[in-house]
């Protein structure tokens, strides 16, 4: 069974919108690894209706927790906010297929934007724990929702940052700081793509991509109903015309198989 | 002293009356890492057609109050898939297993059945005239009482296993399209499929659904759901199975007391996957609760207002 109601730690609002939420769970901290998510059941009632796929964003092992990071948009986001600490959260999970850390590679490059940041934390903490070096390019509209990068900084990761408002790094997009990074390493075989953002973002960065020699993993977000293949709700069309779900399949693939229609 | 929750369908004796709904449960083996199929009364496969489906544009999910609007359009892996990879899973599992077809023409379904119908592993066959998320076919199938009777006149006479037609809640007349189904040949009914429904995005203006226009499932239409149960239980006596929203085994006693035989849990399975079970179990309780011994006694037993 990998339904399971774990105890809230601790729940913060780390800008007017944005929260985590710390949960605690043995089975999680030691199942999880980067990319994947939990489909996480707001309350037991039948409105909202549906679990909410979140990402994991971080994993605390020594401490068996797992922290999850979300935007409040909506009804369900809302009342999820309104969660107490010592309240219990249930979860269905780990779901989906992750980052593939397994393919060779010594540089990571790490393109996130908005709240695709969030699953980059425990990306970056894996792979700098397997002793890769790490550049991370984040890309947000208001400077505030930047956060937690010193920490980063400290253990060596190049962090470069944009924001749309400019009060944090430069003003501008995610690509603004990326094509200057690619125009140098290019063709550098050593290193490995990671992004994760809104669909606009991976069209924008995919094109970039395609003229890279490496190669680039994209997490991936859609609307899901069951979040383990079964309804069919979330698919992704890939270039050669196959039609993949999110849910199962991903969230992570190959960026430069994605189709977009942009 | 444990219930009978035995049901009879047709030829087909379930062990209870608890089925998983098709599009909600896979091919079967899906939610297998979480519980035991061979737990339930029988599970109703995806809807398989002639040719794979990928389905319609995203996006094609939605939540609405107590609700969720899909516009999937029958993605599924064909019929041929389905025979040689699919079917044979289930050889071994010990429940009910309810085909679930549906064609663009009378002829395909036709030709469907005659594909599936003699697989030792299909033990019923559920035909699909009540998609609303397809351009041919689907609903406007299963709108129109003459179109179901040309599609069972069709494949009543390929086979002795029990058909089972599967009807619109977006009709007018329930109990005349109910009763041309029963005298064309069908063994039983399941209804409801989802109710037409959309939603919108006032911030964008767009429809919630790419292909505007779904089917609305879940909780907020089990009242609907009741309803078309009730009407069609009085114009028919062949067994109805009712579904529509049903998330607890009171819900399912509900359309149990108002006529029908057997029940499918559909949107629930995406919920709690395991969900089925808590159904069964629930309707087991309210038996001992209420001193009823066996579940048929309980169909079609709604009392004076």
């Amino acid at each position: 069974m990998y339904i399971e109601s774990c105890e809230i730690l601790t729940h913060e609002a780390i800008t007017k919108t944005v929260y985590r939420i710390v949960v605690s769970s043995e089975r999680l901290a030691r199942e999880c690894y980067p990319g994947q998510f939990l489909h996480v059941k707001v309350r037991e009632a039948i409105d909202p209706l549906l679990r909410r796929p979140l990402s994991v964003h971080r994993v605390i092992p020594k401490k068996n927790t797992i922290e999850l990071l979300y935007r409040v948009v909506g009804h369900g986001t809302r009342l999820m906010s309104g969660l107490k600490s010592g309240e219990l959260l249930n979860v269905m999970g780990p779901l989906g297929n992750g980052f593939d850390l397994e393919t060779p590679f010594d540089h990571a490059v790490i393109v996130a934007g908005g709240m695709g940041g969030a699953p980059v934390f425990f990306l970056i903490d894996t792979l700098l724990d397997m002793g890769k070096q790490v550049t991370l390019i984040w890309g947000v509209g208001d400077g505030k929702e930047i956060f937690g990068i010193e920490t980063f900084k400290a253990r060596g990761v190049d962090v470069q940052i944009a924001t749309e408002d400019g009060t944090v790094g430069k003003k501008g997009l995610v690509t603004d700081l990326l094509i200057p990074f690619l125009a140098k390493e290019k063709n550098n075989s050593t290193l490995c793509g990671f992004v994760c953002g809104p669909e606009c973002m991976l069209s924008s960065v995919q094109k970039l991509a395609g003229k890279t020699s490496f190669p680039w993993q994209a997490s991936l977000e859609e609307r899901m109903a069951c979040g383990i293949g079964v309804c069919r709700g979330c698919g992704v069309q890939l270039r050669n015309a196959d039609m993949k779900m999110v849910c199962d399949d991903g969230p992570v693939f190959n960026l430069k198989e994605i189709y977009f229609e942009a | 002293m444990k219930p009978d929750l035995s049901v009879i369908i047709g030829s087909l004796n379930l062990k209870n009356p608890v089925m998983t709904a098709s599009g909600t449960f896979g091919y079967g083996l899906e939610y297998a890492d979480y519980f035991d199929p061979a737990m339930l009364g029988g599970i109703i496969t995806k809807t398989v057609t002639l040719e794979p489906r990928a389905g319609n544009r995203m996006p094609r999910i939605a939540e609405t109050p107590a609700g969720m609007l899909n516009s999937i359009g029958l993605a599924n892996v064909g019929v041929e898939s389905f025979l040689e990879s699919k079917l044979p899973e289930l050889e071994n599992l010990k429940t009910a297993v309810i085909a679930n077809i549906a064609g663009n023409t009378v002829e395909e379904y036709c030709l469907l059945l005659q594909k599936i119908a003699n697989h030792p592993r299909v033990d019923a066959i559920e035909v699909n005239v009540s998609c609303p998320n397809v351009e041919q076919g689907g609903l406007a199938f299963g709108a129109d009482a003459s179109v179901i009777e040309e599609i069972m006149h069709c494949m009543r006479p390929e086979t002795d296993k029990p058909l089972i037609v599967k009807l619109t809640p977006n009709v007018t007349d329930i109990q005349s399209i109910a009763a041309a189904a029963e005298s064309a040949g069908a063994d039983a009914l399941s209804l409801i499929n989802t109710v037409l429904g959309m939603g919108v995005d006032i911030q964008t203006r767009k429809p919630l659904l790419a292909r505007i226009t779904g089917g609305l499932s879940g909780p907020a239409i089990k009242p609907i759901a009741l309803a078309k149960v009730y009407q069609a239980a009085q114009a028919v006596s062949i067994p109805i199975i009712g579904l529509g929203g049903i998330m607890t085994g009171e819900d399912a006693v509900e359309f149990l007391i108002a006529g029908a035989s057997a029940v499918q849990v559909g949107t629930l399975n995406f919920i709690q996957p395991d969900g089925a079970l808590q159904v069964i179990s629930g309707i087991e309780k309210y038996c001992i609760d209420h001193g009823i011994e066996r579940i048929q006694d309980l169909v079609g037993t709604l009392a004076e207002a």
